[in-house]
């Protein structure tokens, strides 16, 4: 795949797509706002189309698949920079096995590989607690990691 | 006088609409509703000090929001095809429009002014008919562009040679050139501060383009220099600001006060008594015809290809905003009125052939067959 850009004097911006399968995308952004789009595929056969703004955001939402996925009380996000590393944030509240005890006694990044970065303990809520902030019952904390680094610290302190 | 120009723009709102039914440039339509309306047709609006000041805004605001668009930066690191195409496009239609014109029996200022508007196409036309007909994935598009561009900058010369010409051309001259480096050291000085401005989203931005265009006008006055020289010289200067955010403010009322300006120019031309038919169906189908000839010079060198020349010819052909500006500049009544006219045929012709070019195509292709296969 190669993208070139240029400047269209007076009409907007031009992106040129080579697709690795021989079809060539043109994209061209209007000052006026919208979009032309045209695909002309490696058979010879051609097509254009106009879009507003707004759908053509809704189709690069499509094409990108969801980079903000949300789930009950955890987010799975994706950033361009890092697109091979998804995120994941989860909320959990703690009960009983984690009760009194503070995250360095838990070895939580060493055990799980997932980190707290917030805590709310009684009513009061801090960022990036200190290793020696104790757990009580009834705290709620948000984990950050991959996947299976929030699965294993929900199966192992949950 | 304001009932007048009320008739006249209720008439282009009913013409606007038609243009756009039926999906053709706006601009002849403008002035045939000025021609219905003015002295060679009903002869029931009149031109006056009104009309012909919210004229001069609708010239000052395209001039302005054309040199917007020329970026000295964004144009020094073009090479060979963009400056082949510009001089080709300058050379062969200025010295056909010249030619023709001195061939007519006009004489050599008036055949100038012809050749300036005879050679300058409209960028509004290509723009639009490149983008309602859906050719900007064609290379050619990019061509016909800088080729607008190039006309742009060629306008700017333009406008300095008849005003040195028609006064003390070294004082001019120096004038001119003082002027454009002022407003590009102030811009370049403030540049952070107007780009600031121009971000606020209260009524700051709109009063400041207003402004600027109505200074760049004041400022030519005391300096004796055209303002629709400052104008341009102001929008380039600007172009390296936020372009956008200005043209965005300056638009509106370029859009009212041009149409102002089409329809009027269509109500003051008087093609009744002694108006030179012949003559100027004859510059009007050179004005085609030249253009076929410096866009297939086009097509040839740029994209080696001579359909790449048809397509460049069909939407390089329509004459429009910059032919009738100049004619309304230097022109006499008789010039402008024939400058109208070519524009009217011009843009007409050129508006069937940008949305038929792929028909003209065809069909040359198939001529070329038949002739080939007849000599063989």
């Amino acid at each position: 795949m190669s993208i070139s850009s240029r400047e269209m004097p007076g009409i907007g911006r031009k992106y040129e797509l080579d697709t690795d399968f021989g079809d060539k995308i043109s994209l061209v952004q209007l000052e006026s706002g919208g979009v032309q789009l045209y695909i002309s595929s490696k058979n010879g056969e051609s097509g254009s189309a106009e879009l507003t703004l707004s759908e053509a955001v809704r189709i690069a939402n499509i094409l990108a698949g969801s980079v903000l996925k949300a789930e009950d009380e955890g987010v799975s996000m994706i950033f361009s920079s890092l697109s091979d590393l998804p995120i994941k944030l989860h909320s959990y509240t703690l009960g009983a096995k984690t009760d009194g005890k503070s995250i360095a006694d838990l070895k939580i990044r060493t055990v799980t590989g997932a980190t707290v970065v917030a805590l709310s303990s009684s009513g009061e809520s801090i960022l990036n607690p200190s290793p020696s902030s104790r757990f009580r019952e009834g705290d709620s904390v948000l984990v950050i990691g991959e996947e299976e680094q929030i699965s294993r610290f929900a199966k192992k302190y949950l | 006088m304001m009932e007048g120009i009320a008739l006249a723009l209720l008439l282009c709102l009913g013409f606007a609409l038609v243009s756009k039914r039926l999906n053709f440039p706006p601009v002849p339509m403008y002035m045939l509703a000025g021609i219905v309306i003015g002295v060679s047709g009903l002869n029931i609006v009149h031109q006056s000090d009104v009309s012909d000041f919210l004229t001069r805004l609708g010239l000052l605001f395209l001039l302005f929001t054309m040199g917007l668009e020329l970026n000295p930066s964004e144009f020094s690191g073009k090479k060979g095809p963009f400056f082949f195409s510009g001089i080709v496009d300058l050379g062969v239609n200025m010295l056909i429009g010249f030619a023709a014109s001195v061939l007519l029996g006009f004489p050599i200022y008036e055949a100038v002014v012809i050749a300036a508007a005879f050679y300058i196409s409209s960028s509004a036309m290509a723009v639009s008919s490149l983008i309602e007909n859906r050719k900007l994935a064609a290379p050619e598009s990019d061509t016909i562009l800088w080729v607008m561009v190039f006309e742009d900058i060629m306008l700017l010369f333009i406008i300095v040679a008849f005003s040195a010409a028609s006064s003390d051309p070294v004082r001019v001259l120096i004038n001119a050139a003082l002027v454009i480096a002022f407003f590009f050291i102030v811009v370049r000085i403030l540049n952070s501060k107007i780009k600031i401005l121009l971000e606020r989203d209260d009524n700051i931005p709109l009063l400041f383009t207003f402004t600027l265009v109505i200074a760049a006008a004041g400022i030519s006055g005391l300096l004796g220099i055209p303002e629709t020289l400052t104008a341009i010289a102001l929008g380039s200067a600007l172009s390296g600001t936020n372009p956008g955010s200005l043209e965005k403010h300056a638009k509106p009322f370029r859009e009212v006060f041009l149409i102002v300006f089409f329809v009027f120019f269509g109500i003051s031309i008087d093609l009744t008594s002694g108006f030179p038919v012949i003559p100027v169906v004859i510059l009007a189908i050179l004005a085609v015809a030249s253009k076929l000839i410096s866009s297939i010079a086009i097509g040839l060198y740029v994209h080696k290809n001579p359909y790449s020349g048809i397509e460049v010819w069909s939407e390089t052909t329509a004459r429009g905003e910059f032919s009738l500006a100049i004619a309304l500049m230097y022109g006499t009544p008789l010039i402008a009125a024939i400058i109208a006219i070519i524009v009217l045929i011009t843009s007409f012709t050129g508006g069937l052939m940008g949305r038929h070019s792929f028909r003209i195509k065809k069909f040359v292709l198939k001529m070329r067959l038949r002739f080939t296969l007849k000599r063989a």
